[in-house]
């Protein structure tokens, strides 16, 4: 059991890409912590700068007590678990799954009941002496993990370990890997682009972008207070109204209206009113006014989009209560939920929304 | 899976677009190319095997019917014998040891260089394979060459390397040539590993020599069968030998190929030869067969 200490890391790849950047990062031990981004933000680099398949440019890496910055991946005691799972074909499930105790040359005996144990701690029972292509691919993934938890290590890594499954199939695996990790106590870095994933997962988590991180913290306060407009755009099924505006005196301008605020008195400056879609009212009453541009069926609920003056507003409305494209409709955004980012750096400005 | 497979037999026999005479008439020209160029040859070589026909004089003119005399006396020639022995050691020299174990190597090293080394080496390697065997030959015989050869010239010694090495001479020389081929084929499929294999092994704490016996080779297993069938084949039949020794001396280089041509043609007993011929036959087919079924037992 060990937690991560990440300071100042820096990768720079050949070419003079920088992937990371004098990254700081603290994982607590025992802790699920997703790193969160888009494709090349530089959270699969820093997951092999902590597994030590990419050896960090600059800076230093504990895991643990350990300082393992200079050690090779085999001696940090780490697990790793791949997007294609990694599996070796030639192996059966059995032997897939004791591999790694096989090199650090724990016995016949002990490494295939080690190998047992955790194969039916992940439902593998009765599929151990197939190969790899005989299983499906939930069952592949399984296995993948199987061999990760075999070798008790300090820390799991995950590199976007659910993406190759089908929909259905990755809730299902969410589920039993959360399971697992809280079981287990084992410290866990998992990688994803995908912001349900990370919300549903972890206990903490991290937003990157660009080599560096935007945003640390529970999955709550990075939904309900993300810190600029890059994370306020990453995090949401639907992504956050951005509304640019100028602040006046308790509310904010634009030229679709007055769009309300509470708590805040200073005025002046050019902000982007922040709200999410899921705490915007479509009503027949109200200031702000527009023509309903799309609705799209989410299931229980509708997805609107409302043109105010040019400005595209979403709203997430109960089914049945949606109206139809082309009606005139008030968009009422609730006060207590706002947040308001400065336009120029994009950060979260102080005072207003939910805490 | 398997209703899968039964699946797409099930269509391709149903012939949903030609029907199965349309299909014999669409590939016949082909066949009939096939059965001129390959099917009769060999049927005729079988034909010829049977008979003392020669290159030349009567039994050229009005050759008999002999029956199994050429393979029993083919049998019991200690020649064959020995030309079986050198052959044997030949393929296994210069195509397994050689060109494979190197091939492989050169790919293994190779992999992780800077890609502009990696592909000037490679094209240094493949150089000597699309040189022609002709040419290769005489670059070697000038390289061995007892008198004035460049080896003797670099170690300041005089040794006829053709006389007194002549089967490792020919096997250095058919490794040079054919190595970059295994190489290539070594190399294409070292990059088809996902990189995650060897990271996996590498996060467990395999040393590169695990890697290599526990993961890579048994990965490519497939790739391996396959360039040794050719290889093993190529170099079985291969008569470019004969360019550097002649067979020589003594029959010390004399390969299947070139004890073939030599009773055929500088002997004349095409009969004979022929015989010899269908013997090699047999044995390709045996090579081909042995490393086919080592290719199915993998699944």
């Amino acid at each position: 059991m060990a937690g991560i200490e990440i300071s100042e890391i820096t990768k720079i790849f050949p070419g003079e890409v920088t992937a990371l950047s004098e990254l700081d990062l603290s994982i607590e031990d025992g802790e699920f912590f997703a790193l969160l981004g888009p494709s090349g933000c530089g959270k699969t680099t820093l997951l092999r700068t902590i597994a030590g398949l990419e050896p960090a440019t600059s800076g230093s890496l504990d895991i643990g007590d350990r300082d393992v910055t200079s050690l090779p991946p085999g001696d940090r005691n780490v697990a790793m678990v791949f997007q294609d799972y990694a599996l070796y074909p030639h192996m059966t499930v059995r032997d897939n799954i004791a591999y790694p105790l096989k090199v650090q040359k724990v016995g016949r005996e002990a490494r295939y009941g080690e190998a047992e144990k955790a194969g039916s701690s992940l439902s593998l029972d009765g599929l151990m002496d197939r190969r790899p292509g005989q299983l499906s691919g939930g069952q592949q993934q399984r296995v993948a993990v199987a061999r990760a938890v075999a070798c008790r290590p300090d820390v799991f890594l995950f590199d976007e370990p659910l993406s190759n499954l089908d929909a259905q199939l990755r809730l299902e695996a969410r589920g039993f890997l959360k399971q697992l990790q809280k079981d287990l106590g084992t410290t866990t870095v998992y990688v994803t682009h995908d912001q349900g994933e990370a919300l549903a997962l972890a206990d903490r988590m991290a937003v990157m972008d660009h080599g560096v991180i935007r945003q640390v913290g529970t999955p709550t306060e990075l939904f309900h207070r993300p810190a600029n407009v890059f994370v306020a755009g990453f995090i949401g099924s639907t992504p956050m109204n951005l509304i640019p505006g100028v602040l006046g005196d308790g509310n904010v301008r634009f030229d679709g209206g007055v769009l309300p605020l509470n708590g805040r008195g200073d005025t002046g400056g050019e902000v982007f009113y922040g709200i999410r879609p899921e705490y915007i009212t479509i009503g027949d009453v109200g200031d702000i006014s527009g023509t309903v541009a799309i609705t799209e069926n989410l299931g229980a609920q509708f997805l609107v989009t409302v043109d105010v003056a040019g400005q595209l507003i979403r709203a997430v409305v109960a089914e049945g209560s949606e109206p139809a494209t082309g009606d005139t409709a008030t968009v009422n955004p609730d006060p207590d939920r706002v947040l308001v980012y400065d336009r120029e750096s994009g950060e979260l400005t102080p005072g207003a929304g939910y805490h | 899976m398997t209703g899968k497979g039964t699946d797409r037999r099930r269509r391709s026999s149903g012939g949903d677009l030609v029907t199965r005479g349309g299909a014999a008439t669409i590939v016949a020209p082909a066949a009939a190319v096939v059965a001129v160029f390959l099917v009769f040859p060999a049927l005729w070589t079988l034909y010829l095997g049977l008979t003392n026909r020669g290159l030349t004089g009567i039994n050229a003119a009005n050759p008999q019917f002999v029956g199994l005399e050429n393979y029993t006396t083919a049998l019991s020639d200690p020649a064959l014998w020995n030309s079986l022995q050198v052959t044997f050691i030949f393929v296994s020299g210069s195509a397994i040891v050689g060109q494979a174990v190197l091939g492989f190597t050169l790919a293994w090293v190779f992999r992780n260089w800077q890609s502009w080394v990696r592909r000037a080496l490679e094209l240094l390697v493949v150089v000597a394979w699309i040189v022609p065997s002709s040419v290769v030959a005489f670059l070697w015989v000038a390289f061995l060459d007892g008198e004035s050869g460049t080896l003797n010239a670099i170690l300041g010694i005089e040794t006829e390397w053709l006389l007194r090495h002549p089967l490792l001479s020919v096997i250095v020389f058919n490794t040079w040539r054919g190595t970059a081929f295994s190489m290539l084929l070594f190399g294409a499929a070292l990059n088809s590993l996902p990189p995650s294999y060897l990271e996996t092994s590498r996060l467990a704490g395999a040393s590169p020599l695990q890697q290599l016996f526990d993961i890579i080779l048994p990965s490519i297993k497939g790739y391996i069968i396959t360039n040794l069938l050719l290889i093993s084949l190529w170099t079985f039949n291969d008569f470019s030998p004969y360019l550097i020794t002649g067979g020589g001396p003594a029959g010390a280089t004399e390969v299947l190929p070139i004890y073939i041509y030599n009773e055929s043609i500088r002997f004349g007993e095409l009969g004979f030869g022929s015989a010899i011929s269908a013997i090699m036959l047999v044995i390709n087919l045996l090579i081909a067969l042995s490393y086919l079924r080592a290719g199915r037992s993998r699944s």
